[in-house]
């Protein structure tokens, strides 16, 4: 097996019709995530590199910590 | 059974019980906090949210020192059944049947946070309503079952209590927000100083903001259509 590489990268998306705007995503995620005019979060769809120690770390706090459970984390293989 | 009494487990038993209204208070009124959108400038939204779930733990665990002492204390015989099921306590029947009621309600609650990502946010929410009632049962049980509830300081501490809880509920009740209030500035994950003053995007202007690091997210189109979502009620 070897050293698994952390190759590829993630998106964190939204479900939109949980997302209720608390706006905790936009906290703890303020890289990935941004909030629109109406409290809403607008999430970067470029995939981020899994080697992006930080950023996997605060989307993960952002699935944690969401009240309505709107977000996950989706793994990509085409990461730049 | 074997006969196990001392005044310390009546003792331990009413100052748990004291304790776990008190910090149930402060959940309840954090939970009041978190569903109202509060936070974003001076405290961070998430945070609230954190002290809400990490003192309902801490509340948890008093509760069960509560229970427990209520249980092995063999001078009123109350029996390891009554802590979960109600009516069963020869002693005190009622105030004791109220206590296990609010008991199994906040089992259901924790039960069904500690199993939030499993289960329907619909149910988990329909659940989290239970709390209310659970606070409500349990104030009747302190006044009806306290020793300590019905004079001096700890009829006050009740009162007090029972005084924020339902402030909370009249605050949930009316509030009903509708929207996030825009932008939160906080994040324990390294930040720009100047976040919280920056100007919220605009529809078709792309964010500006530098990425963190070389590797880092680049800003792109939004992940979803940003339509106008006035006045959504809950
Ligand atoms: S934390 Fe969840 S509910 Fe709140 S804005 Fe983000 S995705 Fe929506």
């Amino acid at each position: 097996m070897g050293v698994r590489r952390r190759v590829g990268g993630f998106v964190l998306l939204v479900n939109p019709i949980l997302c209720d705007g608390f706006g905790h995503c936009a906290e703890l995620a303020p890289d990935l995530v941004h909030v629109d005019e109406w409290g809403y979060p607008i999430i970067v769809t470029e995939p981020v590199a899994l080697a992006n120690l930080a950023a996997l770390e605060s989307a993960r706090y952002a699935v944690r910590g969401c009240p309505r459970q709107a977000l996950r984390i989706e793994r990509v293989h085409d990461a730049h | 059974m074997i006969a196990l009494t001392s005044p310390y487990l009546w003792y331990t038993t009413r100052a748990t019980g004291l304790v776990t209204l008190v910090l149930f208070t402060l959940v309840v009124s954090l939970g009041t906090l978190v569903a109202n959108r509060v936070g974003g400038t001076a405290v961070g939204r998430f945070e609230l949210n954190e002290l809400h779930r990490t003192i309902a733990a801490v509340a948890c665990a008093f509760l069960a020192i509560h229970v427990v002492t209520t249980v092995i204390d063999s001078y009123v015989s109350t029996g390891p059944l009554a802590a979960v099921v109600p009516f069963v306590s020869s002693y005190k029947r009622l105030p004791v049947a109220l206590g296990t009621i609010a008991l199994d309600l906040m089992l259901a609650v924790w039960a069904s946070s500690l199993l939030k990502a499993r289960i329907a946010n619909a149910s988990w929410r329909f659940i989290h309503w239970f709390s209310w009632l659970a606070f409500a049962i349990a104030v009747v049980h302190a006044l009806l079952a306290g020793t300590d509830a019905r004079s001096g300081i700890g009829l006050a501490v009740v009162i007090v209590c029972v005084a924020v809880v339902a402030g909370a509920g009249a605050w949930r009740f009316a509030a009903r927000p509708t929207r996030a209030a825009g932008r939160t500035a906080l994040s324990p994950l390294g930040g720009e100083p100047e976040r919280a003053s920056r100007p919220v995007p605009r529809r078709s202007e792309p964010t500006a903001r530098p990425a963190p690091s070389a590797d880092g997210p680049q800003r792109a189109a939004p992940a979803f259509p940003r339509r106008p979502r006035p006045g959504r009620s809950r």
